[in-house]
């Protein structure tokens, strides 16, 4: 038994001391979880954002009728207000009707983005109001909404202005006595899933940002070193004494175990410590898909490793399937709709059971797929890779 | 060097493919003695080796080694072989003395770190990683980790390669300290001196199979009857030489160099003087030798030791 | 000439032989717009959801009817009981759940779908302004008029991502190629086999530039065929424009990679910290997340991201999105002062020995 410890202490010490590996290892899961923890941190929130619109009141206020016209333009000052502590909604810039030539100016600082939205009010609004209220075969008034092409802030305050405008519908419509708010249809909200807590981006990117150093740890770290080793005569050195490549490998994956250990410690510390996650993974069910998934992936390793013959061109296999196993595996967001070819990627890829079943045993997210599927894909891969790389890999390989 | 055989190898073969690699050789390397195998490259010297330390199975042929038959080295063999590889690396990341611990863990019994480390002199490197190493300092801890299990038979696979002179003393240091100790070795060289310095017994291969055995004193012993004569000449001519006329075989070594093996010492040493004077070319560093290592290779094999 | 156009060749073999370069530059944008384009699309616009709606008896599916109908971009259908239509919402099937009774409507969500459900709540939201007027019999007062301003005629998500990857590619061939490929060569030895010869380092740099010149051309030509083709997006290439900023940038990053090479004492060391680099960038800097989306902080530093501005520009050569053609000249002008800047350090880089 000693010389398979020894063979785990060696192979953590080696992937510690050594920076790259060192980075791959441990660096580069906590930076991507800082990294998409701080940008999806406010979606779902309310939007603090600020958006820069221009006003055109071409409109002109007749003595003695409705200036519906300075209805809207005044929903759209109210808006431009601070609401307490928050920032308003809108930086709004209003231009009189004779302003022809800023006109002009504008909509090229919308076209460069400079500016999020345009409104305008054109001449006759109030007009084309009265008489749609009159008669109802007449045609609403046209109200103009310019946005920047491409632009996703601009796109955001199109919505935004949309609602604006909706109220403001209803407003014209009260004040005609065409719309009664007391009558108004009632709201209500409700949501499925929710446990006792709310949960937040945190708590569902960490079983993803887990899995996924699971997963690169398998993919890079298993092959690379078994095959630099074997090419570099590393494991030569072993194979004149009399230890046997089951011990080695057996030696191997403890070690490797203990590293994603550590990887997934740190990865849990800092979600809990920094981004305040709530998950707790102390629990029968989300320890087994752990373990499960740092197999998967360590027998994953052997097969890429068992498909190459030097460790450069196991690097290259590595990488091309990286790429694809991540992002189609529901890691950093929810796989809802795919396309066949794509769908049927996803359905062979472990990662997507192991997420679906890691996250619904930590109560962040509600199964998709039956638990027998989540144990068994994972499994059955571990029996296919085990089975290729016993039959392929040549550890013993003398050049 | 006692009577007792440690290591007999019986009707040895191995191929690949259509090439036969080792072509059924036999030999016996006797306890505590120094076993030399040489061999020009391709000869299945590499092969033969790798056989007896146990990485590569051989298609037939026998082995008994400590007094057991097997078909190839087994796990039990291995634990009393030591083995230096001639090509290989260690981990670059582990420091001396946490790969001399782990080799050793490889083991059921070994010597203690900090003794083998004296005994390679690496004491004063045991916590430096093994990347910080020189050559030299690799090649010892490479011996350290081929004497920890306190083997009684070790495999040494050129191991004084590469190294400066000093370096490759030290080296046969410990090879003669070892077979003081009663342990036994195969070596491989490309080295004359070191194949007459160190080995009891010697085993030429070449194409696969073995071409000559014995003691170095039995190989030269062939050319006995030869003395060799080597000089120095400027630019001179094939037919110019071939006015040599002596009952010698005529070896030009390279531009400018010219040996020459006789039987009849006296009588060359005569013609080529002639020579000289009739063709008005003149001989510098003229050496007379007795034939060597170097020399009984050349005449088996066709090709030198060190190429 | 001899030896710059074997050097070309060399060049051009070991480029094409190196799998991992050749996966970097060629195959990786391609596979991400593969995925991406399926992945991503819900991302910025409110892309097709599907409602379940659940009536009371005695509720008018009629009116509800029309106004979803009117909305587009929706499927919808009735279920019965509420449990079918929770089932549906929990499992995903549904998105966005409505339970109409005449008077009240109730919107039901998946709370697990954080990232989603503010795209359904504001289909919720327009729903709830046509229905309210629906409801009363009243109809809508103003007639909202809208219009895209600017090239790209409302370009959606996905063809402003191409670009992105596009300049992604650019910046992985040009730091790779210093980064990765030359430093690697002086880590074993053969730029000094190479300098002990009359060859002139600038030789070998302009081989090396133009091999990844070509591949970049290819290859960012080769994706936006594979997008324009398979997912049917649109562009209109400003070629002019487009071959010289390609030129500068791969030139301008190939000088990034210079400094990274410097900046790491070995050079193996040089590619992982190339590679961390420009992931790191890839998600700071706008390409596949609207940037809007992130916190200020985060928006300002994707302003010091060169890759911000290789896909700005990108997006604006390859028409989906508007910038001053100033704007544009000061961008290719800074590239190409980077590249000429580092160019002495990258000379003298490849003409010191390697330090142990």
């Amino acid at each position: 038994m000693k010389d398979v410890l020894r063979l785990a202490g060696a192979q953590i010490r080696v992937t510690l001391r050594e920076r790259v590996s060192l980075f791959w290892f441990l660096v580069f899961p906590l930076l991507l979880l800082t990294l998409l923890t701080l940008i999806f941190s406010g979606l779902g929130e309310d939007p603090r954002m600020t958006f820069d619109i221009a006003l055109f009141q071409q409109s002109v206020p007749q003595a003695e009728a409705p200036d519906f016209a300075g209805i809207v333009e005044h929903v759209f000052t109210d808006a431009s207000k601070p609401v307490g502590d928050r920032p308003p909604l809108f930086r709004l810039t209003i231009h009189a009707a004779d302003a022809v030539s800023r006109y002009e100016e504008e909509m090229e600082r919308l076209r460069l983005g400079r500016l999020d939205l345009v409104v305008v009010v054109p001449a006759g609004f109030n007009d084309a109001v009265l008489s749609h209220l009159g008669g109802s075969d007449e045609a609403a008034a046209p109200i103009e909404i310019y946005t920047s092409a491409g632009r996703a802030s601009s796109t955001m305050a199109h919505d935004v202005v949309r609602q604006i405008l909706a109220g403001v519908d209803r407003e014209i419509l009260a004040i005609a006595g065409r719309f009664n708010r007391e009558a108004a249809v009632s709201i209500t909200r409700r949501e499925i899933g929710t446990g006792t807590e709310a949960f937040s981006y945190i708590d569902f990117l960490l079983p993803g940002i887990v899995l996924m150093g699971f997963f690169t740890a398998g993919l890079f770290s298993v092959p690379g070193t078994i095959l630099f080793g074997r090419e570099q005569g590393i494991l030569k050195r072993y194979w004149v004494t009399p230890l046997s490549t089951s011990r080695f490998l057996l030696g191997f994956g403890i070690g490797h175990m203990a590293l994603c250990g550590v990887q997934f410690s740190l990865a849990w510390l800092l979600a809990a410590v920094a981004f305040g996650a709530r998950v707790s993974f102390f629990s029968l069910l989300p320890a087994l898909y752990l373990v499960l998934a740092i197999v998967v992936f360590l027998a994953f390793g052997f097969l890429i490793a068992s498909l190459a013959k030097t460790g450069n061109a196991g690097m290259a296999i590595a990488n091309i399937v990286n790429m694809p196993m991540m992002f189609l595996g529901g890691l950093f967001f929810p796989i809802s709709d795919l396309p066949l070819p794509l769908k049927i990627l996803m359905m062979g890829n472990p990662l997507t059971y192991l997420a679906d079943g890691l996250r619904t045993s930590l109560g962040v997210d509600v199964a998709v797929f039956p638990i027998l599927a989540t144990f068994g894909v994972p499994l059955a891969w571990i029996l296919v890779s085990v089975a290729v790389a016993a039959h392929r890999l040549r550890l013993e390989e003398a050049t | 060097m006692s009577d007792t055989i440690l290591m007999r190898v019986t009707e040895l073969a191995k191929r690949y493919g259509d090439t036969v690699a080792v072509d059924r050789i036999s030999f016996a390397v006797a306890e505590a003695e120094v076993f030399t195998l040489l061999g020009p490259n391709g000869a299945g010297k590499t092969t033969t080796l790798e056989i007896l330390e146990g990485i590569r199975r051989p298609d037939s042929g026998a082995i008994e080694v400590f007094g057991r038959q097997m078909p190839r080295i087994d796990r039990a063999a291995k634990q009393r072989i030591g083995v230096l590889l001639q090509e290989g690396n260690f981990e670059p990341y582990l420091k001396v003395r946490e790969v001399l611990h782990l080799i050793g863990s490889f083991f059921p019994v070994a010597r203690p770190v900090n003794e083998v480390l004296e005994s390679i002199s690496l004491a004063n490197k045991a916590n430096a990683l093994v990347k910080t190493l020189s050559g030299g300092q690799k090649q010892r801890l490479a011996i350290g980790a081929a004497l920890i299990n306190n083997p009684d038979l070790v495999f040494l696979d050129e191991p004084t390669t590469g190294l400066d002179p000093q370096a490759r003393r030290n080296i046969w240091e410990i090879v003669s300290a070892l077979t003081r100790a009663g342990k036994t070795i195969i070596l491989t060289t490309h080295y004359m001196e070191e194949a007459e310095t160190l080995s009891d017994a010697i085993c030429v291969m070449d194409h696969g199979k073995i071409i000559a055995k014995g003691s170095p004193r039995e190989l030269t012993a062939s050319l006995a009857q030869e003395t060799f004569i080597e000089f120095a000449v400027p630019e001179v001519s094939e037919q110019q030489l071939a006015r040599l006329a002596c009952e010698c075989e005529t070896l030009r070594e390279q531009a400018g160099l010219i040996s020459l093996q006789t039987e009849d010492l006296i009588d060359t040493i005569d013609r080529l003087l002639s020579w000289s004077r009739e063709e008005a070319v003149s001989i510098a560093n003229m050496t007379v030798r007795q034939p060597n290592l170097e020399d009984v290779f050349l005449a088996l094999t066709g090709r030198r030791l060190r190429e | 000439m001899n030896a710059l156009r074997s050097l070309l060749l060399a060049e051009a073999r070991i480029f094409l032989r190196d799998r991992m370069s050749l996966i970097f530059t060629a195959l990786f944008p391609l596979l991400f717009i593969v995925i991406f384009g399926s992945l991503m699309s819900d991302f910025g616009s409110s892309g097709g959801a599907r409602l379940g709606v659940l009536l009371s008896p005695d509720a008018d599916l009629e009116v509800l009817g029309t106004v979803l109908d009117s909305l587009g971009n929706i499927e919808w259908r009735t279920f019965e009981p509420l449990d079918a239509l929770d089932t549906a919402i929990e499992k995903r099937q549904i998105d966005l759940g409505i339970q109409w009774s005449g008077a009240r409507i109730e919107f039901i969500y998946n709370a697990h779908r954080t990232q989603e459900n503010y795209a359904y709540e504001e289909i919720a939201r327009a729903i709830v302004s046509r229905l309210e007027l629906a409801a009363q019999g009243a109809s809508s007062v103003l007639a909202v008029k809208h219009e895209s301003v600017g090239s790209g005629s409302e370009a959606d998500w996905f063809t402003l991502v191409v670009p992105g990857i596009l300049s992604f590619s650019i910046l992985s061939a040009g730091l790779f190629a210093i980064a990765g490929h030359l430093s690697s060569m002086k880590e074993r030895r053969l730029l000094s086999r190479y300098l002990v010869t009359p060859m002139r380092p600038s030789a070998l740099l302009f081989a090396i530039a133009v091999v990844r010149l070509a591949v970049v051309f290819s290859s960012t030509l080769l994706t936006l065929a594979v997008a324009m083709l398979m997912f049917r997006l649109h562009y209109d290439i400003d070629w002019f424009r487009y071959i010289l900023f390609i030129i500068a940038s791969t030139l301008g990053t190939m000088g990034l990679g210079t400094v990274i090479a410097r900046v790491v004492r070995q050079a193996s060391s040089a590619s992982n910290l190339a590679s961390a680099i420009s992931l790191v960038m890839m998600f700071v800097s706008g390409i596949y997340f609207p940037i809007e989306i992130m916190p200020a902080f985060l928006q300002k530093l994707s302003l010091a991201m060169p890759l911000r501005h290789m896909a700005d520009v990108m997006r604006y050569v390859t028409g989906v999105m508007d910038m001053p053609d100033r704007d544009y000249w000061i961008i290719l002008g800074a590239f190409v002062g980077l590249a000429f800047a580092l160019f002495p350090l990258l000379a003298r880089y490849v003409v010191t020995a390697e330090k142990h």
